[in-house]
């Protein structure tokens, strides 16, 4: 492959985009408990957005055609029709949330739902690690790199999944014991159902993640890895869905 | 197997699996109240399943769509009965529903049936393979004859046929609802649809609100259909592609629109809904179990349309023949990509919308109820966000397909080719922007209305320039007359009227008054006929003989037109002067006071005389397929690549493939040639060239 040269390169760019996350995480939080400024918090998650969508979604490679005309039937220009077509689904998935986005703004306004924020801290540090070892492990297989890319989805897989339970089981049974339960108001609506649909699509990203592990394992994307880049764009939509709807969540305004 | 008739079979069965599946069903409603109900939604939800299924069967033996049809009733009663199960388990009250199962039970099996329709039908077989790392060929090869249409196929042109036949059915549906209760409409007082008439558990009228609503969905989701229908045969012919640029999820959008359609039948016998198509809380969240059908079939649907829209955009963007600059392509083009901008994004919205009332009515959650803090106009907002731009979703095809045939039939160059494309996107653009107009009166924020009606009043100015463009095109040309010609000129005509009425609504002071009544009736029934059914059959009359080999009757086409048209203007124009003088949308009755009487008289008989009209097209359309006059060769003497190749169009398209040396629409230039075809010799230097370069 074309990019094998810059491999240590890629991998070290992961780890100060994740340090960057890391940190810009930390100071939300940080804003959030201290003094509150919804128009800071907006351009924080704004600027995480772009940290993932530029370097783990790599979108500038929409823009990057490695066939020329007549060749419509070579692997690298249907990868550049996939994109194409991977991308302009994510634009669709974001009107939902946009949409759940506008219920919640609408219902709620500037308050928020009575949650853990240390537990939403929590969850959401590990969304953000799964994502940087999902970012990992396309790299190591983009590089040829079989058994570290096996490792590396595993562990996205487990935190992934630790995310999912994390919030289906120990926040959702939390906030029903605190009395906050879908049919309660606008709150337990809108925290259920924005959490509930994007842990569907956590859901469908671990199904995506079991797929390219097992055919990943047979040795089916040593040379074709599309799926892997595929499944790996994917997880990180389903991160910076969480990026807006963390503070949306837990950070932004007052109590109800 | 093929010794007697199959459409005589399938009716055949039909009947049996009807008469067979009413019995079970009234079974049920004995065993479970002790009383026969010969008018019960149960005994007709199975006779309906059971009787599609049948017929399919008779048809076309257990495969391809029977295998799907069973499977997804299958499949339903599983996700029921494991519902009904879980909740005798729990120990809740209501582990039975006025319609047999409960309403989680019938939403979570409506769901699973949708799912296993699409596993049986196939449309998901390749899918599977994949995942479980088994490579498929790129193309299938179909089955030959008519079979081919009841089967998963991932032949762009199959597909396309699909959805036009399934969007012609659709629209017999729901224009036979529309009869129905524009007879009950011809006379004040109740005639038929009479309070002790009772049919699906529902009396008269319930019986008219639900076929008032069953009959705006069903035309939706069959324009939607018919514009996919005909952006999937058209597009990749006139980009020069083999196919779309993803077969397998082109079928899958089709196929996906078909459980959808079974779905939103069986609401009229599940209780039917008394909403309109709109379902606006909290009528929604209290009405029987039949809204819930609506709305996952409007869900479903939604699937279909997001998916295909997304393949038009990737195709369009990489799958052009060599030289295709964005200024070259055909206008179609640029009108598919316009809609498919709309559809791919706005269509999640109206996805949202329902399925968030649906939640409210499984799970409590209070989203627009205002008892639990909820907001029903979050509601309003939110569909409307997609249903105001569903519209241009519906007219952008059909104004392409006008753009597209008129300098075919005049004979001269399109005027203004690159205002039109841009208009087209314009219309999409702004058409994001305008959604609250039909929120005038809802009680939102006034301060929000002058800004939606003036973005309103902007959608006059990219619609204007396409007409401009047309007149101008048609000046001093050689008009000639075809059946096609006749119905572009029509929908140039009726669209006019669509759009000059619709800016009166627009303006806020008139919308006051305007809103709800017959003139809004009249306004939209212009614009969708205009902009989308008269280019729809337009389009039908124009590439029936390239998808067929064979053209459909100019005489029976002429009849067709000559009978819808004058009609239709009396029908809206009088739709619109009985709103004007203070007739409701959407009632089943009306004051005899208002002395409208005769004026719904004449409305209905127009409406039967549309209804002829299509009949007669139909019978043209089924009895050409067989036996029409020949058409292999340049029928319409057209530029446009597609018929620079004989007629039927060849599995994998173009035999040799072509390359864009003109401009498009540059009729009666001496000279100048849109394509040429790249002659094999030359072909195959290209090739070498290629591997040079490559090298």
């Amino acid at each position: 492959m074309a990019h094998k040269h810059d491999n240590s390169l890629m991998l070290s760019q992961g780890v100060f985009i994740f340090v960057y996350l890391a940190v810009l995480t930390g100071l939300e939080f940080f804003v959030a408990i201290t003094f509150n400024s919804v128009p800071l918090l907006i351009v924080v998650a704004l600027v995480k957005a772009a940290l993932v969508l530029y370097y783990y979604m790599h979108i500038y490679q929409l823009n990057m055609d490695p066939a020329h005309e007549g060749d419509e039937h070579s692997y690298e220009y249907k990868t550049g029709t996939n994109r194409i077509g991977l991308w302009l689904f994510l634009i669709s998935d974001t009107f939902v949330f946009g949409g759940l986005m506008v219920m919640r703004i609408n219902l709620l306004g500037l308050t928020r739902p009575e949650l853990n924020q240390t537990l939403g801290l929590f969850v959401t540090a590990v969304l953000l690690i799964s994502s940087f070892f999902m970012n990992r492990g396309e790299t190591l297989m983009h590089n040829g790199d079989r058994k570290g890319f096996l490792n590396n989805t595993a562990i996205t897989f487990v935190l992934g999944l630790g995310f999912l339970l994390g919030v289906v089981l120990v926040e959702w049974r939390l906030a029903i014991h605190e009395g906050m339960t879908p049919d309660s108001g606008p709150a337990g609506a809108a925290f259920f159902m924005m959490t509930g649909m994007h842990a569907f699509h956590v859901f469908t990203g671990l199904i995506l993640l079991a797929i390219v592990w097992i055919n990943g394992r047979r040795g089916l994307y040593d040379e074709k890895n599309y799926p892997v880049e595929a499944a790996a764009v994917y997880w990180h939509f389903v991160d910076v869905v969480w990026i807006f709807f963390y503070p949306a969540l837990y950070l932004i305004g007052t109590l109800a | 197997m093929r010794k007697t008739n199959p459409v005589g079979s399938g009716f055949l069965l039909l009947l049996l699996g009807g008469a067979v599946g009413y019995g079970i069903g009234l079974g049920i409603d004995l065993l479970m109240s002790g009383t026969l109900n010969f008018s019960g939604g149960v005994a007709s939800a199975f006779a309906l399943l059971l009787a599609v299924a049948s017929f399919f069967f008779g048809l076309y033996g257990y495969r391809g769509i029977t295998r799907g049809l069973v499977w997804q009733v299958v499949g339903m009663l599983l996700g029921a009965f494991f519902v009904t199960g879980m909740r005798a388990l729990m120990g809740s009250e209501e582990i039975f529903g006025t319609f047999f199962f409960s309403e989680p039970a019938w939403v979570l099996g409506a769901l699973i049936g949708v799912v296993s329709f699409l596993f049986g039908v196939g449309a998901l077989d390749d899918w599977m393979k994949w995942v479980r790392g088994i490579d498929t060929p790129e193309h299938h090869e179909d089955i030959p004859g008519w079979e081919k249409y009841f089967y998963v196929s991932y032949d762009h042109k199959v597909i396309g046929i699909q959805y036009t036949v399934t969007a012609l059915f659709l629209i017999a549906v729901g224009g036979t609802f529309a009869m129905i209760f524009r007879t009950e409409l011809a006379a004040s007082q109740l005639q038929f649809l009479t309070v002790t008439f009772r049919l699906f558990n529902q009396t008269g009228p319930q019986l008219y609100n639900t076929l008032m609503s069953l009959h705006g969905i069903l035309m939706i989701i069959s324009i939607l259909l018919g514009v996919s229908g005909i952006i999937n045969y058209v597009v990749p012919l006139l980009l020069g592609a083999q196919d779309m640029a993803f077969p397998r999820m082109n079928a899958f959008a089709y196929w996906v629109a078909v459980p959808a359609s079974v779905l939103m039948l069986m609401s009229l016998v599940l209780g039917g809904f008394d909403t309109g198509w709109t379902g606006y809380p909290p009528l929604s969240a209290r009405a029987p179990v039949g809204m819930q059908m609506f709305f996952l079939g409007v869900f479903t649907a939604g699937w279909s349309s997001i998916l295909g829209s997304l393949n038009v955009i990737a195709t369009v963007l990489r799958m052009r023949a060599k030289g295709m600059v964005a200024m070259r392509m055909p206008i179609f083009v640029w009108a598919a990509v316009a809609t498919s901008i709309i559809a791919l994004t706005a269509t999640q919205l109206i996805g949202l919308s329902f399925q968030l009332v649906m939640f409210q009515r499984l799970f409590g959650m209070g989203f627009f109820d205002a008892s639990k803090g909820g907001n029903p106009v979050l509601f309003q907002h939110l569909f409307w966000f997609y249903s105001h731009p569903a519209v241009y979703v519906f007219v952008l095809p059909g104004l392409g397909v006008i753009s597209e045939l008129l300098p075919v039939f005049v004979r001269k160059p399109l005027f203004g080719y690159r205002w039109i494309a841009m208009s087209s996107l314009g219309i999409a653009l702004v058409g994001f922007t305008v959604w609250a107009h039909h929120m005038f009166t809802s009680g939102m924020n006034e301060y929000l209305r002058v800004p939606f009606m003036y973005s309103t009043l902007l959608v006059a100015v990219p619609t204007g320039v396409k007409f401009f463009s047309w007149v101008a095109t048609l000046w001093g040309g050689k008009i000639e007359t075809p059946t096609p010609m006749l119905f572009v000129l029509g929908a140039i005509v009726v669209f006019l009227l669509g759009g000059l009425t619709g800016p009166p609504n627009a303006a806020i002071a008139l919308d006051l008054h305007l809103h709800d009544t017959y003139f809004i009736v009249g306004h939209f029934h212009d614009t969708i006929f205009g902009g989308f059914v008269f280019p729809f059959f337009a389009a039908i009359y124009y590439w029936f003989p390239k998808a067929t080999g064979r053209r459909m009757s100019e005489f029976w086409g002429k009849m067709h037109f000559w009978l819808m048209t004058p009609s239709f203007l009396v029908l809206t124009f009088g739709m619109m002067r009985v709103g004007l003088l203070g007739m409701r949308r959407r009632i089943v009755d009306y004051d005899p006071a208002l002395g409208l009487d005769f004026s719904h008289l004449i409305l209905t008989i127009s409406a039967y005389l549309i209804g002829l009209s299509v009949l007669i097209f139909f019978i043209n359309f089924f009895h050409s397929m067989k036996n029409g006059e020949k058409a292999e060769g340049n029928l319409w003497s057209s530029r446009s690549p597609e018929w620079q190749v004989p007629s039927p169009m060849p599995a994998h398209n173009y035999p040799v493939p072509f390359e864009v040396v003109g401009e498009p629409y540059d009729y009666g230039l001496p000279g100048s040639k849109y394509v040429e075809f790249i002659a094999p010799d030359r072909q195959t230097h290209h090739e070498e060239e290629a591997v040079i370069h490559g090298a």
